[in-house]
């Protein structure tokens, strides 16, 4: 080996490294200090990037720049190309090659003799085939989570004949293959590679059978926990290879990914395991409690034009906006944000209420709110905002359906019971934008639809916006004017 | 099984205008499956509901006797007085406002008659309640009616102008006390065009009262939250008090009209204007006092009367208010019981079923005599929600923030904090079977191993610490970044990558995939993670 830096070097390098790494999620804690947050990232990756070139031997240094080369810029494509509404496919995707990644350096590992003896081996051989086995799951994961994310498979869960019994033998089956790989030893030949084999492919099943169980509208808690299955088997490899920077770096990412699977499970009242064995919104045919008792009987929704949306915010002086999955879909966050600022220019006090698992990533309705310029300070969080909804004149519920389902607090057979959700029913009145008259993602009934605050405005969420925007423009014809708010 | 039939008996206290029922709500207990209400002859009379009007929406008028004796659920307005209770018979069911911590005896009158009562002034200030709370229906009719008295009394007019025959100075009015009478009468004397200030010892008072378009006045140098229980205020210390009645002694040369509303749960009310205040006034100043029924916050208060000073301001103590609308309270009442009845024989089958359910909140809550048994006050219930008076109920489309919403707010962020850290402590019986498990590990696994191990655990420690910093808006960016950097993968492919072509195709060509796998990832995670950062902005303001 003809390195250029000794490997105590290198070591340096990664522990500054993983301190950066550290600092840069710290970073992210809010958004004044989340950009350098992120640069601190990047100066992190740089550093472990370079440090493990330049101990590597020439030839080595070869073939990994042309690669890093060819990675990065298809990577900066990507980035710059993906549109603010398909980042949950994007980090789908990326997912999936983490995880596609780890599954070749475990294989790399395997063909290239590692020269244990003992119990060295044995663990050598145990955390490789671990880290092919999380990489695999956290692969076809993905890409089934891209699949459905994208719309190329259907989003309602696909309920396997004993679901739960297939992936308990599945997953005996893969210990019984580790054993036997573990046993042969790495160096066994023929029988430890096709043990290995075997096994990669029963984890991408599993991590397709796993992902395929799960319903459209559990997609944050899905993205979320393959991110931190990415972490895990980052970790795994660097126990694999004994490197430090990859344990620290894939611990961080796996702790990470798992507190926010939790955040968003506790954000639907329901509890992880239940999320990850699937089949939410299955029970979509039994039929809910026959409206709430509140509800009185069964009303039509009514129905209501953008003109009058439009003198109702003029009127109103206290506005709320609940953006759903629906307004990403529209890409309605533009003229959102256009209306807001024009009520906002006219006297009224308008906000932003977003729900934890609002979209299909957690945060998503920031970065898209974030995107169309809307200022942050006044977009809240729903603990921040749901004892505001009383005091508010009108809520526009823009593409939301379950998060503002006040069956999940009346009905107790509700499928959604318990999930906390938005008070927009408090409001003095609530206007919900929606293409049809259809059930939400969960394909549960929602009262709120009914209830006498309540008026509903059809169509592509855009273009009834746009169409309220034009009206309000023309209500407000010379800027000069105080608001109209009585 | 048939809803119970409804009765409503005409109200014998003097003055009393108001009706329990109204035609509107007769027709709304119809759709609700009470398909008999019985309406005592003349009852809605004197809130301008003939017995015609009553039998057009399908209600029986009857005398007396026959409602005793045929109704079984009776809706009242004023509390039954002893010759009622006498009438009622076990096991009928009345509802009205009871007062119970006042009126001991009619609860004993009451249980010895088995009467099962439930009290309108009793149901909880809670969310799910609001449509049922009397009180700030009442309160909101109040509001604008003492206005509406003030006016009357006063000698000029509340908005100010310039006409030709001169200037006239718009009317200032102080409003003592902003709960849901309060507000109502800040927004009326607004409406009206006089210049409104108003006080209360309650901080988030004062988004309401602006919101209403009066100013919120406070006390120089003392800084108390007053705020109480049930939406009220509590009492204030000492200090304060100086301090209050500096306020209102400089206010009460300066107004002209003072509208006094505060009332202190289970207490007389507070004497809030003082003699020496009142003589201060100019003359023709009117005071109009809503806690007179309670003993008054003014000093020459005498309840039902107005009272004029050797000065010439005029007291008006009037303890019916709501009753002077009797149209407007009767309505908003009836509704108000409508809801509670919607709620006592609402069923989850299907098909209605009339019971007092004390497994619901409200219907405990004012549950207060049962069966013989006097059930008042309710057991205590740990930390009942925090009160909100109904905005709903202020006539004026301006908005008032609930009152405790701030406050509300506090304690759930507080919990929410505390969960966000949970149990920082695993379980004994966890800690020991990892001890366990570490110590088989130690004897088998090799140290380079271990170490490892420990780099790995302190690292999943970091990173869920530093994690539940994260503000939930960057979720995502969070996860972009933490995708980009378990590219670190990377290294791993690195290290194959160097075992060299000539020496070990396999694991470098492997190796090399990997790379440019992990590559894409890092590149496109922090590149996409600042693209998303540099949207976020904040506002101007």
């Amino acid at each position: 080996m003809n390195a250029l830096v000794s490997s105590g070097v290198v070591t340096v390098f990664y522990i500054f490294a993983a301190a950066l790494f550290v600092l840069a999620l710290a970073g992210l804690s809010n958004q004044t200090t989340a950009r350098k947050g992120n640069t601190l990232g990047v100066v992190g990756m740089v550093l472990a990037v370079l440090a493990t070139v330049a101990g590597l031997s020439g030839e080595g240094a070869l073939v990994a720049t042309s690669s890093m080369v060819a990675g990065g810029v298809i990577g900066a494509l990507l980035a710059a190309r993906v549109a603010m509404t398909n980042m949950p496919q994007l980090v789908a995707v990326l997912h999936s090659f983490v995880g596609l990644a780890a599954v070749l350096v475990g294989f790399a590992s395997h063909v290239a003799p590692a020269g244990l003896r003992g119990a060295e081996a044995h663990i050598h051989a145990v955390e490789l085939f671990v880290g092919v086995f999380v990489g695999a799951i956290t692969f076809t994961g993905s890409i089934v989570a891209y699949g459905k994310l994208q719309g190329v498979l259907r989003s309602k869960p696909l309920l396997l004949p004993g679901r739960h019994a297939l992936n308990l033998v599945l997953a005996v089956a893969c210990t019984g293959l580790g054993i036997s790989y573990v046993i042969s030893g790495h160096d066994g030949g023929t029988t430890a590679l096709i043990a290995l084999l075997l096994m990669t492919a029963l984890a991408g099943f599993v991590g397709w059978h796993l992902v395929m169980a799960i319903g459209g509208a559990d997609m944050p808690v899905v993205v979320s926990m393959l991110n931190s299955y990415s972490g895990w088997a980052a970790a795994a490899a660097g126990f694999m290879l004994g490197n430090d920077l990859l344990i620290v770096t894939g611990a961080l990412v796996g702790s990470s990914g798992a507190i926010l699977s939790y955040i968003m499970c506790r954000a639907m009242n329901r509890s992880f395991l239940s999320v990850i064995l699937g089949g939410f919104g299955a029970d979509e045919g039994k039929a809910p409690a026959p409206s709430t008792h509140l509800a009185g009987p069964q009303k039509d929704p009514v129905a209501i034009s953008v003109e009058d949306v439009a003198a109702l915010l003029r009127a109103s002086a206290n506005i709320i906006i609940v953006p759903g999955y629906g307004m990403a879909v529209a890409q309605a966050q533009h003229p959102t944000r256009a209306i807001t600022d024009l009520l906002r220019k006219h006297g009224a006090q308008v906000r932003f209420a977003i729900h934890p698992v609002a979209g299909r990533l957690p945060g998503h309705m920031n970065v898209l709110l974030a995107e169309a310029n809307v200022p942050y300070d006044i977009v809240l969080e729903m603990d921040e905002i749901n004892d505001d909804f009383p005091t508010t004149d009108t809520v526009l519920v823009l593409g939301a359906n379950d998060i503002v389902n006040p069956s999940a607090l009346e009905d107790p057979t509700s499928p959604i019971a318990g999930m906390p959700v938005l008070h927009a029913w408090n409001a003095k009145n609530v206007v919900v934008f929606k293409r049809g008259k259809g059930a939400g993602y969960a394909g549960i009934e929602n009262p709120l639809f009914v209830k006498d605050v309540t008026k509903m405005c059809y169509g592509d969420a855009k273009s009834s916006i746009d169409s309220i925007l034009r009206a309000l423009e023309h209500l407000y014809p010379e800027s000069g004017k105080k608001s109209g708010v009585v | 099984m048939p809803l119970p039939c409804i009765g409503v008996p005409k109200e014998l206290w003097p003055n009393e205008r108001r009706c329990a029922a109204t035609p509107d709500s007769v027709q709304r207990l119809k759709k609700l499956g009470y398909a008999s209400v019985l309406i005592e002859r003349g009852a809605g009379a004197a809130a301008g509901f003939s017995d015609d009007s009553f039998t057009q929406v399908g209600a029986s008028i009857v005398d007396t006797n026959t409602l005793y004796k045929d109704a079984a659920v009776l809706l009242k307005v004023r509390a039954p007085d002893l010759t009622e209770v006498k009438r009622m018979r076990a096991g009928q069911l009345v509802v009205s406002f009871m007062y119970p911590a006042q009126n001991p005896e009619l609860l004993d009158a009451l249980s010895t008659q088995g009467v099962t009562a439930l009290a309108m002034d009793c149901v909880p200030r809670i969310t799910r309640a609001q449509k049922m709370d009397a009180l700030s229906s009442m309160a909101n009719v109040a509001g604008y009616r003492a206005i509406i008295e003030a006016a009357n009394v006063f000698g000029r007019l509340f908005s100010g102008q310039i006409t030709a025959a001169g200037k006239i100075s718009p009317a200032k009015v102080l409003v003592i006390g902003a709960g849901v009478a309060g507000l109502s009468a800040a927004g009326t004397a607004k409406g009206m065009g006089a210049i409104v200030r108003a006080f209360d010892t309650r901080p988030a008072a004062r988004e309401q009262v602006q919101s209403m378009g009066a100013e919120f006045l406070e006390v120089t140098g003392v800084h108390e939250d007053g705020t109480g229980t049930g939406g009220y205020a509590k009492e204030m210390s000492q200090a304060f008090i100086d301090a209050e009645m500096a306020l209102f002694r400089a206010q009460a040369k300066d107004v002209d009209i003072i509208i006094t509303t505060a009332l202190i749960p289970g207490k007389p009310a507070p004497k809030l204007v003082l003699a020496d205040m009142v003589d201060s006034m100019r003359p023709g100043s009117v005071i109009v006092d809503l806690a007179a029924e309670q003993g008054g916050n003014c000093a020459y208060t005498k309840a039902g009367e107005v009272v004029t000073t050797s000065n010439g301001v005029s007291v008006v103590g009037y303890t019916d208010l709501p009753s002077r609308m009797a149209a407007q309270t009767s309505q908003l009442y009836g509704t108000n019981l409508c809801h509670l009845l919607d709620d006592m024989s609402a069923n989850k089958a299907g098909d209605r079923n009339f019971r007092v359910d004390f497994d619901d909140e409200v219907v405990r809550a004012a549950t207060v005599t049962k069966d013989h048994a006097i059930t008042w006050p309710p057991p205590k219930k740990a930390a009942a929600a925090p009160p909100a008076p109904t905005a709903a109920a202020i006539t004026s489309a301006a908005t008032v923030t609930a009152i405790t919403v701030k406050h509300a707010a506090a304690p759930t962020k507080a919990k929410a904090h505390a969960s966000h850290a949970p149990s920082g402590l695993p379980n004994t019986a966890a800690l020991v079977i990892a001890g366990v498990v570490l110590l088989g590990m130690g004897v088998w696994a090799p140290p380079a191993f271990l170490a490892h191990l420990i780099v790995f655990m302190l690292a999943c420690f970091v990173g869920y610490q530093v994690v539940w910093s994260v503000s939930p808006a960057l979720h995502t960016p969070l996860m972009s970044v933490t995708n980009a950097i378990s590219g670190i993968i990377l290294v791993g492919g690195l290290l194959h990558a160097s075992d060299g072509l000539s020496r070990l195709p396999a694991s470098t060509v492997l190796g090399a995939l990997a790379i440019l796998l992990a590559t894409i990832n890092i590149a496109g995670g922090f590149l996409v993670t600042q693209r998303m950062l540099k949207m976020f902005r904040r506002g101007e303001s």
